[in-house]
């Protein structure tokens, strides 16, 4: 790893400023597991980084809004989520997923905004929070914006983000009435980057499904919703007929990029059954954030 | 008497580590840690082609990076070492590539710096241009390929029936081991059924959690090497060697080690430690990240084509096995395994007629060298397989059918070697009884399938070798022991420990460990092969027995009762006051009759045979071809043990590494290039991958050689894993798969392809 020169500015504002700079190539920091890794590999070489570790208390809150809303603040770490009785009860998916989410050691320090800005599409966080439709707060040289999960990355390692721009907040908003789960397949250890993650979302009356959201992680270069699936099963009685039609159109309206984990076939193979068994988990769940 | 009610039966018991205190409150000393005054970091520039002509290296960008204070390449070592290729058996390894680099990521040249960062920058400012040459990688095409990677072979000279290699040209077999007993051609003839598969085994990693490090350090005119090495006596050796010095001039030190499990062994990168340190007349450290281990040494990939002839009632009559073992760019100590290997490729099992062929294979892949089990987990990969296609053809019963074939107490093995206290039969009997094998099995119902499956395997003892251990007992009745055996974690500091507690008949908490320094420590063949139990022990058994006498006589001498003075007041007695020193010396060297070279055979190729067995239950998703192991069973004869609780923590510690190779490992390599060299992306299992059920056993036996009937246990958990699993998969699904690892995606593949509906890519 080559030296480089490591910022901790203490304001929001000034993180944002070191980072709009066009003097140096600054990177930001949360708790710099990726970051290391791209470093260490020499594929990432930055001049500067700026450390957001201690931007203030306010960034490492997790809070549950009266109407249900839960506000995650970027420097959350994974175990924090992990182990957060306010997560577990609003939205139970996401406590679910953390006990494979890597290992105890990144989880310990891994942080929300970092794991969502740095557009691995290996994450299993942004194809879940894309499910649960969350959004981010992302602050920049030019004000504050809102970004919905689901269009935040762009292709590996790409977000829409713009220079200087930093996500403040992770809001996953009220989950009452849903149901939801986060299956992650992976090939080789359990603790590895999935082959595929799939993520259901969805409402239900009965057996039937009012409404759904459906995206995968791992397969794509970005986490891909899957709209020819959630629409065959929108309005439908859920039976294991339907279910396997569904996979078979969302494996096949999909074009599979092959990796480490599997190719390209064999990933396309697994959402044939998975999207059954992430739809199968979300309908078994008692229904999220049942606040009352 | 006090003393003795405290110091009884040290041995049998399972006492706590002696290092573990210091290991869990991070006081225990590692060499990763070393820093010393004035110390410079080594980084390595490494090809990036797999083999070409060395045309031009230009370091002057390097060089004049502000910091750096030394550029080395092989032109600067060959001002020191005229002839700087260094190998146990092999002298073909350059320190630094000379003229030729042989695979990606051979060192080509290094930076040294006082700050590691600036080094590691400034190796990205070389360049240096290669001649591109075609390149081999697969060890069956590197057998008649027209690419050769050394002109010409360079055996050591210290290993007899490698002599009649020496300057053999056009080709890549550095060893070609034959074993030759009966007539196979007449033993398939007789034969009822004839059966022939081969296998293939993956190239993967050793990942010690501490990467190699060595540290070279002038000292006078003289040299130190702080290394992580398993094999200190071996390192002095060979630098001596290399300079030209007498070993005296040469101190390796080694330490605990974060692992071992054979990267270790042998000589690694201490001759560039002490070429770096000479040159540059300062500390030199050199220290691999986890990514470089990927590049410096790796288990051996290995083709093993078996063939058996087998009678109606299930008797093996015939065998034949060709093993090709793909040693990489440099032979390290792959020769030494196609032969030691070789021995028993044809398994536990009692054949007439047996053909064996063994070739160490060079191709242009980093290094291959011993990695826990010493080859022979890649031949239990192939002969169990093979047991479990034979019994199922034959309608047997696998348990019954190994059962029928195994090695019987002083039956000859193939080899000619007498089976002398192996407990062949009692393992497989306890497996089956821990398998509840006569129980019939619930196969499971629906998507989800289950199957269990058994494998053995056995492995003879590195012979001949020998070790030495000096016990210092001072006027305190206290006890500090010399030897080189290294703990790597097994836990051989604490099996030392009670084996000379209880020969001195002294509490343990009177007994020390002084690290290995060859300048203190006496010679000891290495820390491999599981060796060090049943060969160390002895020779500090001997070396605390000769400790005990001379105290005994020491007693005798001043007439006062032996045993029953304490060891303090023999000590006042003699000298006036608390002083002076009995110091034991032991030795032990195991026995062995050289091979005939013609047939391979003799009459001792082992002073102990360990055996090893493992038995899985498993459920596979037939829908995505994930196995969940729903238990692992591993069965061991290790002799009467030292201490149970290491023993158990070794059958377990094996059996999950084994997992590894089994199940995920892989180094996959695109053109020589490793396409996934770091631990993001080389996967090894962790906690939720250990299955739930994890059993060890050892069973009631006796090394009637081994010191209190010890023998060594540290690969033998890992012999029989990946078999086991293919034979449970096959009796799942009915699908059998020849190469490793066993992966969702190849299980689902072979599935679908069972099924007549191939998977087919996109």
């Amino acid at each position: 790893m080559t030296p480089f020169d490591l910022h901790t500015p203490s304001s929001l504002g000034d993180a944002v400023a070191l980072l709009s700079s066009d003097d140096t190539d600054a990177r930001p920091m949360g708790g710099g597991t990726a970051l290391m890794l791209m470093m260490k590999a020499g594929v990432l070489r930055p001049q500067a980084l700026v450390c957001l570790r201690s931007l203030g208390a306010g960034f490492r809150q997790i809070e549950l809004q009266a109407n249900g809303d839960l506000h995650i603040g970027a420097l959350v770490t994974m175990s924090m989520l992990e182990h957060s009785a306010e997560v577990r009860r609003a939205a139970p998916a996401i406590s679910r997923t953390m006990t494979r989410l890597s290992n105890v050691r990144v989880r310990n320090v891994a942080t929300v905004g970092g794991n969502l800005a740095h557009g691995d599409p290996h994450m299993d966080l942004p194809a879940l929070l894309s499910a649960l439709d969350a959004h981010v707060i992302a602050s920049g040289p030019d004000g504050e914006r809102c970004i919905g999960v689901d269009s935040l990355i762009t292709g590996y390692y790409e977000t829409v983000l713009g220079k200087g721009e930093l996500i403040t907040k992770l809001v996953v908003p009220c989950q009452t009435g849903m149901r939801s789960a986060y299956m992650k397949v992976t090939t080789r250890s359990a603790d590895d980057w999935p082959a595929l993650g799939v993520a259901a979302s969805l409402r239900a009356e009965g057996n039937r499904v009012e409404t759904c959201r459906l995206f995968i992680g791992a397969a794509t270069d970005r986490p891909t919703r899957l709209t020819t699936a959630e629409a065959m099963m929108t309005g439908q009685n859920v039976d294991a007929a339907l279910l396997s039609r569904a996979g078979d159109a969302a494996a096949d309206a999909i074009a599979f990029i092959g990796d480490a984990q599997g190719s390209a076939a064999y990933k396309k193979a697994l959402l044939r059954i998975y999207l059954g068994r992430a739809i199968t988990a979300a309908m078994a769940n008692a229904t999220d954030g049942d606040l009352s | 008497m006090s003393r003795d009610q405290h110091t009884l039966d040290q041995v049998g018991r399972s006492v706590p580590r002696v290092e573990s205190y210091a290991k869990v409150t991070g006081q225990a000393e590692y060499i990763h840690n070393l820093r010393l005054p004035g110390m410079l970091h080594a980084k390595i520039f490494r090809s990036r082609v797999a083999h070409g002509k060395i045309v031009r290296i230009d370091t002057q960008t390097a060089r004049d990076f502000p910091g750096v204070h030394a550029v080395i390449t092989a032109e600067e070592v060959m001002r020191l070492i005229p002839s700087p290729y260094f190998g146990p058996a092999f002298h073909d390894q350059p320190i630094l590539a000379i003229g030729k680099v042989r695979y990606i990521g051979e060192p080509v040249a290094v930076v040294l710096a006082t700050d590691p960062h600036i080094a590691e920058e400034a190796v990205g400012m070389i360049d240096a241009e290669y001649d591109e040459l075609p390149a081999v990688f697969d060890e069956v095409d590197a057998m008649t390929s027209q690419v050769i990677v050394h002109d010409e072979l360079r055996p050591a000279g210290t290993f007899p029936d490698l002599k009649h290699l020496k300057g053999r040209k056009n080709t890549n077999v550095a060893l070609d081991f034959k074993l030759r007993r009966g007539d196979v051609d007449q033993g398939f003839a007789e034969s009822d059924h004839v059966f022939e598969h081969t296998f293939k085994v993956q190239p993967v990693m050793h990942t010690p959690l501490e990467p190699m490090v060595s540290v070279g350090e002038p000292d006078g005119d003289s040299l130190i090497i702080h290394s992580s090495t398993q094999m200190p006596s071996f390192v002095r050796i060979e630098i001596a060697r290399l300079l030209g010095w007498d070993e005296g001039r040469v101190r390796v030190k080694s330490g605990l080690l974060g692992g071992g499990f054979g990267a270790k062994v042998y000589i690694k990168l201490e001759a560039l430690a002490a070429a770096l340190a000479l040159l540059a007349r300062r500390p030199v450290r050199v220290a691999l990240t986890m990514e470089e281990q990927f590049y410096t040494i790796t288990n051996h990939a290995a083709t093993m084509r078996i063939k058996s002839g087998v009678m109606r009632d299930g008797r093996i009559h015939a065998r034949t096995c060709e093993i090709w073992w793909n040693g990489g760019a440099y032979a390290d100590i792959g020769p030494r395994i196609t032969q030691k290997s070789g021995f028993t490729a044809a398994g536990p099992y009692h054949i007439q007629h047996v053909h064996i062929d063994s070739y160490a294979i060079y191709t242009n892949l980093p290094p291959a060298g011993a990695m826990r089990g010493f080859g022979v987990p890649q031949l239990v990969w192939g002969y169990e397989s093979h047991t479990d296609l034979i019994a199922r053809e034959l309608g047997m019963d696998p348990l019954a059918f190994r059962r029928l074939n195994a090695l019987k107490e002083g039956q000859e093995h193939a080899t000619g070697t007498p089976m002398r206290d192996t407990a062949i039969d009692l393992v497989l009997e306890e497996l089956g009884k821990r398998m509840a094998w006569d129980v019939p099995f619930e196969r499971g119902a629906g998507k989800v399938k289950r199957g269990r499956g058994i494998a053995i395997g056995i492995k003879a003892s590195i012979s001949p070798t020998t070790s030495f251990a000096m016990v210092n007992v001072t006027a305190d009745g206290s006890a500090t022991l010399y030897f080189n055996t290294i703990d790597m974690g097994q836990g051989s500091d604490t099996a030392m420990s009670q084996i000379a507690a209880q020969t001195l008949q002294i509490p343990l908490s009177k007994v020390k460990v002084v690290r290995a320094d060859t300048a203190v420590t006496p010679y000891d063949m290495g820390t491999l092969g599981s060796r060090s139990t049943f060969h160390m022990g002895h020779a500090m058994q001997l070396a605390a027995q000769d400790a005990r006498d001379k105290l005994d006589a020491l007693a005798e001498e001043l007439g006062l009762p032996a045993r029953e003075t304490p060891i303090e007041a023999l000590f006042h007695k003699k000298f006036g006051m608390s002083a002076g020193n009995v110091i034991g010396v032991g030795n032990y060297t195991s026995s062995y009759a050289p091979v005939d070279p013609e047939t391979g055979t003799s009459a001792n190729i082992t002073p102990n045979w360990m055996v090893g067995a493992s038995g899985v239950e498993i459920e596979v998703d037939t829908e995505t071809g994930h196995i969940n192991i729903l238990r692992l069973v591993s069965v061991a004869d290790a002799g009467s043990v030292i201490n149970p609780g290491i023993v158990a923590t070794q059958l377990s510690g094996a059996a999950i590494m084994s997992l590894g190779g089994a199940l995920l490992e892989h180094m996959q390599y695109t053109d020589g290039e490793l396409t996934n060299g770091s631990l993001a992306y080389y996967k090894i299992p962790a906690f939720h991958d250990v299955p739930h059920n994890l059993e060890g056993a050892i069973v009631e036996s006796r090394q009637s050689s081994g010191p209190f009937g010890a023998k060594g246990v540290g690969e033998s958990a890992s012999f029989g894993v990946a078999p086991a699993i293919a034979n449970a998969l096959e009796q799942a699904l009915d699908i059998r798969i020849m190469a490793l690892p066993l992966t969702p995606e190849v299980i689902y593949r072979a599935l679908r392809e069972s099924e007549g509906n191939a998977l087919v890519e996109d």
